[in-house]
C-alpha cells in the first residue's frame, strides 16, 4: 500500500544513486549466454527490454512509413510486369531495397484494400478480364517482394540504381566528392557487414587500405536471374527446361561478368586516382629513398673513415722508418767517423811504431835479426789494439834503447803467446769431430759398436730390405737382433747411423769392409763345401751350380704365374719356359723364394709388434 | 546434437550426455554410473576405473590414484608433496615436474599426470561415445573453484589431448546449480544458494548468490582432510579391530589385507545409504581366514560422529564469513558421493530446517548433469563461450526499495530491484495505493547491505479519482549499466505519467 502524498510534496530526486559496482560471475546457464549474446551484439538493453524494444521500434517505423501512391498503376500492363517497379506498385519508392518485410506486407495489404478488383466493383468500376486486370501487376510485385530470393534477383536490376562509374576526369579534381556517393552506391551489394568508408583526405594508411582491400575482394551478392530471357517454369518437359537453364546460366554468367568488371573497373580507377595512395606511396618511396640515401652515406662515410685510418697509418709507418732510417745512417756516420779516426790514429800508431823500430834499428845490429825483428813488428803493427800500441810508443819514445827493446820484445812475446793459444784452440776445436769419426768409423770397439759379422748382416739387410720397405729400419733392426751372434740388441736408430756412416765410409774403409767380407765368404765356402762333401752329396751340384740369373727368375716367376697350382704337371711346364733348368732345380729355387718371403714377412711382423 | 559434460573429480569421474533437450548420466562398461578415477598400469597395457582399483591391491606401485591433485602443479607444490607422502606409487621430480615411476615393465617408465588424467578423460568420452553409438567431441569439464589457472589450463589440455572440444570450463558448484535449474526459468529474483559438496577426497562448501539469471560465488571453503575416503578409513579401522577381537590377528602391518578391506568397507558404506544394515564379507583376508562381519547403520553412524560433525563445520565457517544468517539461504544443493549419508543429510536439514534442500538427484551426478546441460547449451554455437570461468558483469550495487506501509500502518520496503542485478536492467512492478486516496507519492529508497536505506527520489502522483478499488500503479524501474535509475509511474486508470531520472554518483 502506498503513502499518500503530503500537500506541497513534489517529484524529486534528492540523492544520487550509488553506482554500480562489477562482480565476477559464473559463465554458466541460459541467461548468461543471452547476456553474451546482447554484448557481443553491443546492444544496451537488457533482455527484456530488447524484444519489446525491437517491436515498439518496428510500430515506430510504421507510424514514419507513408504509402506514396504510383500515378501510373492504374495504366501499367499485367503483361510487362517483368519491367515494372514492384516498389512503386506496392506504393513503395522511397524506400526500395530498405524496405523491411513488415513494411512490405503492410503496403500489400493497403494496396490491396484500395484496388481489390471486388472494392472496384463495388465501387462500380471497370475491371479488366482475369488477368488482364492491373490488380495482377500487384500480386505479382507482392510475389517477387515477399519471397527473399526473387525479391533479391529484383533488386540486383533495380532499375533506379546507377550502374554508372566515373571517368578518370571526373574524379581527377575532386576525389571524394565524386567518388564516396558511388561506392556508397555500390555497398549495398555487398554480402559483408561493416562496409569502411572512403574516408577523407586524412584518413590513415589502415584505414585507407582496409578500404581498398575490401572492396578489392569485394563480395557481391547481386544476379541477374531476373533478367532471364526464358523462364524455366513455362518449360514442358524436362529437356527444354534443362535447356533453359543452360541459357539462362549462359547468360547470367555474362551479366555477371560484366558486374565484376564494372566493380573492379571502379576500384582500380579510384584506386588510381586516389591522392591519398600516391600520398602514401611517394611517402614510401621518399622514406625508402631517405633510407638508401642514408645508407649509402654510411657506407661512404665508413669508407672515407677507413681511408683515413689507413691513411693515417701508413703515414706513420713512414715517418718512423724515415726516422729509423735517419737514426741509423747518423750513427753508421758516426761509427764510420770514428773508425776512420781510430783507423787514422792506428796508422799513425803503426807508423810511429814502425819509425821508432827504424830508428832503434830493430833493436839488433844484424841484419837476419833485424828482418825477423822486422817481421815481429808487422806483426805487432797487425794485432795489436791502439791502446796498446799507444803505450807502446811511448815507451818507446821516452825509454832507451834497451827500454824500448825489452817492451817490444815482451809485446812480440805476448802476442805470439797469443797466437800459439789461438792456434792451440783451433786444433782443440778440430779434434772433437775428429774423434766422432773415428768412433763412428771404427770397426766395433765401442758398446754399440759393430764387429765384422754385423756390419755385413747389416750390408744385407740393407740390400734385403731396400728403400721404400714399410718401417725399414725398424725392421732392419730386427732383423739384425733375430741373426746377429753378437748378442748385442740395436734399435732403428743404431742401425740407421752405422748404415749412413757405411755409406760416406771412406774408400778405404769401405774395401777394407768388403775385403773383410771376402775373407769370410771364403771362410765359409770352404767350411761349407767340407760339410757338403761329408752330408750331402747329391745337393752339392745345385749349391754349386750357377746362381740364378735374373732372366731366369722372371722366366720362372712368369711361368709361376702362367701355370697356377692346379695345373697339372705344373713343374714340368715351368722347367719347359725355364731353359736350362731342369723341373728339381726350379722346385728348389721356388722352395727358397718362399722361404724368403716368409723370412721376410715374419722380420716384417715381429718389427711392426715391436713398433707398436 | 549431442554434447557431453564430464565431472573429473578426485575420486570418481562421471560424465552425462545432452540430447534432445535431456541431460543423462550414462553407465560405463561396467555397468557403473561413476567410474573411478584411477588407473593402473600393467606391463603392456593401462586399465582405467573399477578394475584398476579392484587391481590395486596386487598392483599399489603402479597404480595411479587422484590425480587431479598433481594436475598442473609443480613439484615442490605442497600439494605435490603431501599427494607423494599419502599416495603408494612413487613420484619423483623430474624438469619440476612431477612425474609417475611406473616400473610394471622391465624399465621404470615415467608418466606424467597430464597423461593420466588424459586417459580417464578418454575412458569417459568411449563411455558416452558407446551410449551415444556416435562420435562426440562437444564437451564442458568441472573444476573445483579453488584451481589455479595453471591447474585449469593442464585440465584443458588433457582433455583436449584425450579427443575433446571443450566448450568451456565451469565451476562445480555453478554445475550443481544448472542440474537443478535453479535461476534458469525466470531471471529476476534474487537468492542465495549453498552447495554442499563430500566427494571422496575433499569437502567444499560454496555460497552462490543468484540473480538475473546468473551465478556469483560469494565464497567457498574447501578441506581436503575430510571425505568418503576417511569415512571408509574409520570403517575399516573397526572391522579390522572386530576382526582380531575374532581371530586374534593384527591386521593393520598387512597392507594387502587392509587394502581389500577397504573395498570391503566401501561397499558396505554404499549399501548402509539405502539399507539399515550391510553385510561385509572379505575372503581369504588373512592367513586364509574368510571374514564377514554385519554392520548396522547406527553402529556405523557411531562410529562416524564426529566426522560427520567436522564436515558440517565448515557451512557455519562460511556462513559467517559470508555474512549471511542460515535463514538467508534459500536452497541447499547436495553433491558429491558421500552427500548420500542420510545421516549427515538429517545433519544439514537440521541446520537449514525451513529451506528447500535439493537432493533428488544423485549427488555424485549432478555435476555431470550440470556440465552436460551447460553443454547443451552452448553446442553448435560459436564465439559465444569466453576463454575464462569467470566473466566480469556490471550489477547494482544497491537494492532499490520503495516504501509503502502495510495494514497495520507500519513503514515496510518493497524491493524494486535487488542488489547485484546484472545491468542494464528493468523491473516491472504494478503497486498499489488505497482507493480513497487522491494523491500517491512513491518514496524511492536505496539500501546497501544491512544498513539503514536512504530516501534518493519522491514520485507524487496527484488528482487521482478516487474509487473502490485501489489504484494500480505501473512502475517501471530501469537502471543503466552505469547505476543511474530511472523510475516511471503510471497510474492504470487515468494513464498519466511521472518520471524521475536519478543520476549515479560517479
Amino acid at each position: 500500500m502506498l503513502l499518500t502524498a503530503l500537500d506541497g510534496d513534489e517529484t524529486a530526486v534528492f540523492k544520487a544513486a550509488v553506482a554500480s559496482v562489477q562482480i565476477q560471475v559464473e559463465p554458466v546457464g541460459r541467461w548468461f549466454e543471452a547476456y553474451i549474446k546482447r554484448r557481443n551484439r553491443t546492444a544496451s538493453a537488457s533482455f527484456q527490454e530488447l524484444e519489446e524494444e525491437q517491436q515498439s521500434s518496428e510500430e515506430s517505423e510504421d507510424e514514419e512509413f507513408v504509402l506514396q501512391e504510383y500515378p501510373m498503376l492504374r495504366t501499367l500492363d499485367p503483361k510487362d510486369w517483368k519491367n515494372q517497379d514492384h516498389y512503386c506498385v506496392l506504393g513503395l519508392p522511397h524506400l526500395r531495397y530498405k524496405a523491411t518485410q513488415k513494411q512490405i506486407k503492410t503496403a500489400h495489404k493497403g494496396i490491396v484494400l484500395k484496388h481489390h478488383p471486388d472494392k472496384r466493383k463495388a465501387a462500380g468500376e471497370q475491371i479488366g478480364e482475369g488477368d488482364n486486370d492491373y490488380f495482377t501487376c500487384i500480386t505479382k510485385a507482392i510475389e517477387i517482394l515477399s519471397d527473399p530470393v526473387k525479391r533479391r534477383a529484383f533488386d540486383s536490376v533495380d532499375p533506379t540504381f546507377d550502374n554508372s562509374v566515373p571517368s578518370k576526369n571526373e574524379g581527377k579534381e575532386n576525389f571524394t566528392e565524386v567518388y564516396a556517393p558511388v561506392f556508397e552506391r555500390n555497398a549495398r551489394w555487398t554480402s559483408k557487414k561493416h562496409v569502411p568508408k572512403l574516408g577523407t583526405m586524412e584518413s590513415t594508411f589502415e584505414e585507407v587500405d582496409n578500404f581498398y582491400s575490401f572492396w578489392y575482394n569485394f563480395d557481391s551478392w547481386r544476379e541477374f536471374s531476373y533478367l532471364d530471357e526464358e523462364e524455366k517454369d513455362k518449360a514442358e518437359c524436362r529437356d527444354e527446361r534443362r535447356w533453359i537453364e543452360k541459357q539462362n546460366r549462359g547468360s547470367r554468367a555474362v551479366r555477371k561478368k560484366e558486374e565484376m568488371n564494372r566493380m573492379r573497373n571502379l576500384v582500380d580507377s579510384a584506386y588510381s586516382l586516389d591522392p591519398r595512395i600516391k600520398k602514401f606511396k611517394d611517402e614510401e618511396k621518399a622514406r625508402k629513398e631517405a633510407e638508401k640515401k642514408a645508407k649509402v652515406e654510411a657506407k661512404k662515410r665508413e669508407q672515407e673513415e677507413k681511408e683515413r685510418a689507413r691513411q693515417a697509418e701508413i703515414d706513420a709507418a713512414r715517418l718512423a722508418k724515415e726516422k729509423e732510417e735517419e737514426e741509423a745512417r747518423q750513427v753508421a756516420q758516426l761509427a764510420k767517423k770514428e773508425k776512420e779516426i781510430q783507423k787514422k790514429a792506428i796508422k799513425k800508431e803503426r807508423q810511429k811504431l814502425r819509425t821508432s823500430c827504424k830508428t832503434w834499428n830493430y833493436f839488433t845490429e844484424e841484419e837476419s835479426d833485424s828482418v825477423k825483428m822486422m817481421e815481429e813488428v808487422e806483426k805487432l803493427c797487425d794485432r795489436l789494439e791502439l791502446t796498446s800500441l799507444q803505450s807502446l810508443n811511448e815507451i818507446l819514445a821516452l825509454g832507451s834503447r834497451e827500454d824500448s827493446k825489452v817492451a817490444v820484445v815482451k809485446q812480440v812475446q805476448e802476442v805470439n803467446a797469443q797466437l800459439q793459444r789461438e792456434k792451440e784452440a783451433e786444433v782443440q776445436q778440430r779434434q772433437p769431430t775428429r774423434s766422432d769419426h773415428a768412433s763412428a768409423g771404427g770397426g766395433g770397439g765401442s758398446g754399440k759398436g759393430f764387429n765384422e759379422e754385423d756390419l755385413q748382416m747389416l750390408i744385407k739387410a740393407v740390400n734385403l730390405f731396400p728403400a721404400g720397405t714399410n718401417a725399414r729400419w725398424e725392421v732392419i733392426a730386427d732383423y739384425m737382433n733375430l741373426h746377429s751372434t753378437s748378442g748385442t740388441k740395436r734399435t732403428a736408430k743404431d742401425v740407421i747411423i752405422k748404415a749412413k756412416s757405411l755409406q760416406r765410409l771412406d774408400p778405404k774403409q769401405k774395401d777394407d769392409t768388403n775385403r773383410k767380407a771376402f775373407e769370410k765368404f771364403n771362410k765359409e765356402h770352404s767350411v761349407v763345401a767340407a760339410t757338403i762333401d761329408n752330408a750331402q752329396p747329391s745337393e752339392r751340384f745345385d749349391v754349386a751350380g750357377a746362381s740364378w740369373t735374373t732372366e731366369e727368375q722372371k722366366l720362372l716367376e712368369q711361368a709361376l704365374k702362367k701355370f697356377p697350382v692346379t695345373t697339372a704337371e705344373r713343374w714340368e711346364k715351368i722347367a719347359e719356359t725355364v731353359p736350362g733348368r731342369s723341373k728339381k732345380e726350379c722346385m728348389k729355387r721356388y722352395k727358397e723364394l718362399v722361404e724368403m718371403v716368409k723370412a721376410k714377412k715374419a722380420a716384417q711382423d715381429v718389427a711392426g709388434k715391436t713398433k707398436k | 546434437m549431442a554434447a557431453i559434460g564430464v565431472h573429473f573429480g578426485y575420486t570418481c569421474a562421471c560424465v552425462a550426455i545432452f540430447k534432445d533437450g535431456r541431460a543423462d548420466v550414462v553407465a560405463n562398461d561396467a555397468g557403473d554410473r561413476v567410474t573411478p578415477a584411477v588407473v593402473g598400469y600393467r606391463e603392456t597395457e593401462q586399465i582405467v576405473g573399477i578394475a584398476a582399483k579392484q587391481g590395486r591391491v596386487r598392483n599399489a606401485a603402479n597404480t595411479v590414484v587422484k590425480v587431479k591433485q598433481v594436475l598442473g602443479r609443480s613439484f615442490d607444490d605442497p600439494e605435490t608433496q603431501t599427494h607423494k607422502t599419502e599416495n603408494k606409487c612413487q613420484l619423483v621430480n623430474r624438469q619440476d615436474k612431477p612425474h609417475y615411476e611406473i616400473t610394471a615393465g622391465d624399465r621404470p617408465v615415467y608418466v606424467v599426470p597430464h597423461d593420466v588424467a588424459k586417459l580417464i578423460l578418454h575412458k569417459m568420452k568411449e563411455t558416452a561415445q558407446s551410449a551415444l553409438g556416435s562420435e562426440v567431441n562437444e564437451a564442458v569439464i568441472t573444476v573445483p573453484f579453488e584451481f589455479a589457472h595453471a591447474q585449469k589450463r593442464a585440465l584443458r589440455e588433457a582433455a583436449e589431448a584425450a579427443g575433446f572440444h571443450v566448450l568451456r570450463l565451469i565451476h562445480e558448484p555453478a554445475a550443481a546449480l544448472l542440474a537443478y535449474n535453479i535461476g534458469q526459468d525466470c531471471s529476476a529474483g534474487k537468492s542465495h544458494v549453498l552447495v554442499y559438496k563430500l566427494g571422496g577426497t575433499s569437502l567444499s562448501v560454496t555460497v552462490l548468490e543468484v540473480n538475473g539469471g546468473m551465478f556469483r560465488v560469494l565464497d567457498t571453503l574447501t578441506d581436503h582432510s575430510i571425505g568418503g575416503e576417511k569415512i571408509t578409513e574409520v570403517l575399516a579401522q573397526h572391522l579390522a579391530a572386530e576382526f582380531k577381537r575374532t581371530f586374534k590377528h593384527e591386521l593393520s602391518n598387512n597392507t594387502r589385507a587392509m587394502m581389500k578391506l577397504m573395498i570391503g568397507a566401501d561397499m558396505a558404506k554404499h549399501n548402509l545409504s539405502s539399507l539399515s544394515t550391510a553385510n561385509c564379507f572379505v575372503d581369504s583376508l588373512h592367513d586364509g581366514i574368510d571374514f564377514e562381519c554385519n554392520i548396522s547403520r547406527a553402529r556405523f553412524e557411531l562410529l562416524c560422529a564426529s566426522l560427520f560433525n567436522k564436515s558440517i563445520q565448515p557451512i557455519k565457517a562460511l556462513m559467517e564469513k559470508v555474512g549471511l544468517s542460515n535463514s538467508d539461504i534459500n536452497q541447499v544443493v547436495l553433491c558429491g558421493g558421500s552427500a548420500r549419508i542420510p545421516r549427515l543429510q538429517q545433519m544439514i536439514r537440521d541446520m537449514f530446517p525451513d529451506v528447500e534442500m535439493l537432493n533428488s538427484a544423485p549427488p555424485d551426478e549432478v555435476i555431470a548433469v550440470g556440465a552436460a546441460l551447460e553443454a547443451g547449451l552452448l553446442v553448435g554455437k560459436e564465439g559465444l563461450a569466453p576463454e575464462e570461468e569467470t566473466v566480469t558483469v556490471d550489477v547494482s550495487a544497491t537494492d532499490i526499495l520503495v516504501k509503502e506501509v502495510d495494514e497495520s500502518g507500519a513503514e515496510v520496503f518493497t524491493v524494486l530491484l535487488p542488489s547485484g542485478t546484472p545491468l542494464p536492467a528493468r523491473r516491472q512492478h504494478v503497486l498499489t495505493g488505497g482507493g480513497e486516496l487522491s494523491s500517491v507519492s512513491l518514496e524511492i529508497y536505496q539500501r546497501s547491505l544491512k544498513e539503514q536505506p536512504e530516501k534518493i527520489a519522491k514520485i507524487v502522483l496527484r488528482n487521482l479519482q478516487p474509487k473502490e478499488d485501489k489504484h494500480d500503479i505501473d512502475t517501471v524501474v530501469t537502471m543503466k549499466r552505469d547505476g543511474s535509475v530511472h523510475v516511471s509511474c503510471v497510474e492504470q486508470s487515468s494513464g498519466r505519467p511521472e518520471v524521475v531520472t536519478i543520476a549515479a554518483a560517479s
